[in-house]
């Protein structure tokens, strides 16, 4: 590379929005060199599909109500699960941080269920909870439940000792404690565990469905694997990776929001 | 009757080995109404246990704390504590951290505003409000730690070597700015120091502690007229207290050997 070349680089990469353009370039060169090799069939099409027949491909499915139909069970398993898992995760977390008894009898379970392959107990969930919506949100809340639950022990544990003694300094009670130190304390970790546990879940409602189901995402993307329909796949996969970027980025904004303290550049 | 009252006030604690460590001997102290005391000792002689002891965020193993005639049993908003570190929450604006003993103490959200502005302009940081901690030097944030612990209207203010994080000349200004304040309520006041100037620039009276386990092995009655100034410091009779001081200082800091430890000696934090 000579110095003019170098230059540029440089320039482009000092501009305000270089993050967007070089990106954007990066992603733009990825579509165009998919379409000639999906298009000009150089690679089976079958196979990789192209951007223009998964465009079409959404279209088609957004106008015969498929992706509604089926998003909103994926969505409904997906709050069932995860709703509880942030209330339960919480509590939880800041059990096992102030309780040394709770710690140890139920910690090592967490460990365990954080590395166990949740999914295998699709089969037995489904027996118990029926094919439903139901058996789903479980996985879903067991997924996600486990890092919220972990992140909040860790941001509890490294609240600083100065910001309690403030307030036992002025009389507060322990709920005061925990409400106005050991909490808003915490928070920035908390949310950081909500993010994983968004990733986890999703991935858990849509493996679930893909096991066993009538209606959801995972059932369709099943569907469409049986029949090796490439572009409805990737469709549905870039919906649900759109589905978490959303959810992840949603997550944040709460984050600057309410921890604007923590938001420093 | 004297408003703060200390008697044989005494803290053991078992060390690792099994031995108790006396970390405070039997101190005695009357303290009366509006009366600015300074605390001096050797690092790690217990100085700021006292104060800990006094807040009751530390259990005594003997002795008794009785302010205002009341035995003191717990932590309260009638004593409040303005720390080394400022202790203040990152989360929390200026504004916000000024309220905390306020919304502690159940005040009204509205009442609680109007008071913690008020101390906020006294401590001369009316313009920073609504900025975070983060955003602040050392010298403002102890202006916020000493703005909290004042809005709460305490009984006593117990200030835990509260200008240590800062440099010298920001040291000397804060010391004067908290005169002009005590001048104007005349709060009782005790602060605990380890800087001979800073004690005897403050101080209607002087307590010396003894190097550990601490006890107070002299009290220093500091006559210099008030309101005092920074110009003070370089009168014949302030040379003369210092030279007192440090006499007295010199031969305990000896005996602690705390010349060889670091400033913050494990033993001063317990």
């Amino acid at each position: 590379m000579d110095a003019s070349d170098a230059t540029l680089l440089e320039r482009l990469l000092e501009h305000r929005n270089a993050r967007w353009i070089v990106g954007g370039a990066s992603v733009a060169t990825l579509l165009i060199v998919w379409q000639i090799a999906g298009a000009t069939e150089t690679i089976r099409s079958d196979l990789i599909s192209y951007p223009t027949e998964i465009a079409a491909s959404a279209l088609a499915m957004i106008e015969s109500g498929e992706l509604a139909t089926h998003s909103v069970v994926s969505l409904k398993e997906f709050a069932q699960g995860f709703a509880p898992a942030i209330a339960i995760g919480i509590l939880l977390g800041l059990g096992f941080a102030l309780s040394k008894p709770l710690r140890y009898l139920i910690e090592p379970l967490f460990v365990a269920m954080y590395t166990a392959p949740l999914i295998a107990f699709v089969p037995l969930l489904v027996v118990w909870f029926g094919v439903g919506t139901q058996s789903k949100a479980i996985v879903t809340f067991l997924a996600a439940v486990v890092p919220i639950t972990i992140n909040t022990t860790t941001g509890v544990r490294e609240v600083q000792e100065p910001w309690i003694r403030a307030l036992r300094a002025f009389g507060a009670s322990r709920w005061q404690i925990i409400g106005k130190a050991i909490l808003p304390g915490a928070f920035p970790v908390i949310m950081a565990g909500l993010r994983l546990g968004v990733g986890r879940a999703i991935v858990g409602v849509i493996a679930a469905e893909m096991y066993v189901s009538v209606y959801g995402v995972g059932r369709l993307i099943q569907t469409y694997s049986t029949s090796g329909r490439a572009a409805e796949i990737f469709v549905l996969v870039g919906l649900v990776s759109s589905f978490g970027f959303v959810c992840i980025g949603l997550l944040r904004s709460i984050e600057t929001w309410l921890a604007p303290w923590k938001a420093r550049a | 009757m004297s408003q703060l009252v200390v008697e044989g006030l005494r803290l053991e604690y078992p060390t690792r080995d099994g031995a108790p460590f006396l970390a405070l001997r039997d101190v005695d102290l009357n303290i009366e109404n509006g009366e600015f005391i300074t605390i001096v000792g050797p690092s790690g002689c217990g100085k700021s246990t006292m104060l800990m002891l006094i807040a009751a965020l530390l259990k005594p193993t003997r002795g008794a704390v009785r302010l205002n005639g009341r035995q003191v049993e717990a932590p309260g908003p009638d004593r409040a504590l303005v720390f080394q570190d400022f202790a203040l929450l990152p989360w929390r604006t200026v504004l916000k951290n000024v309220e905390l003993g306020l919304e502690l103490k159940g005040v009204a959200a509205s009442q609680r505003t109007e008071i913690a502005r008020r101390y906020i302009a006294m401590v001369g940081l009316r313009a920073f409000e609504n900025s975070f901690p983060h955003q602040l030097s050392g010298g403002m944030r102890q202006r916020v730690g000493i703005a909290r612990a004042l809005s709460v209207d305490p009984d006593v203010l117990l200030m835990d070597e509260p200008f240590g994080a800062l440099d010298a000349q920001i040291r000397q200004v804060m010391g004067s700015e908290l005169l002009r304040i005590w001048e104007r309520d005349r709060k009782t006041i005790l602060f605990v120091t380890h800087d001979i100037d800073e004690a005897i620039y403050l101080a209607d009276r002087i307590m010396v502690m003894s190097a550990s386990p601490g006890r107070i092995i002299e009290e220093i009655k500091v006559d210099l007229p008030r309101p005092r100034d920074l110009a003070i410091r370089s009168s014949n009779e302030f040379n003369n207290y210092r030279q007192r001081l440090w006499t007295l200082l010199e031969e305990q800091v000896r005996q602690s050997g705390s010349w060889a430890q670091p400033d913050d000696a494990p033993l001063e934090r317990a």
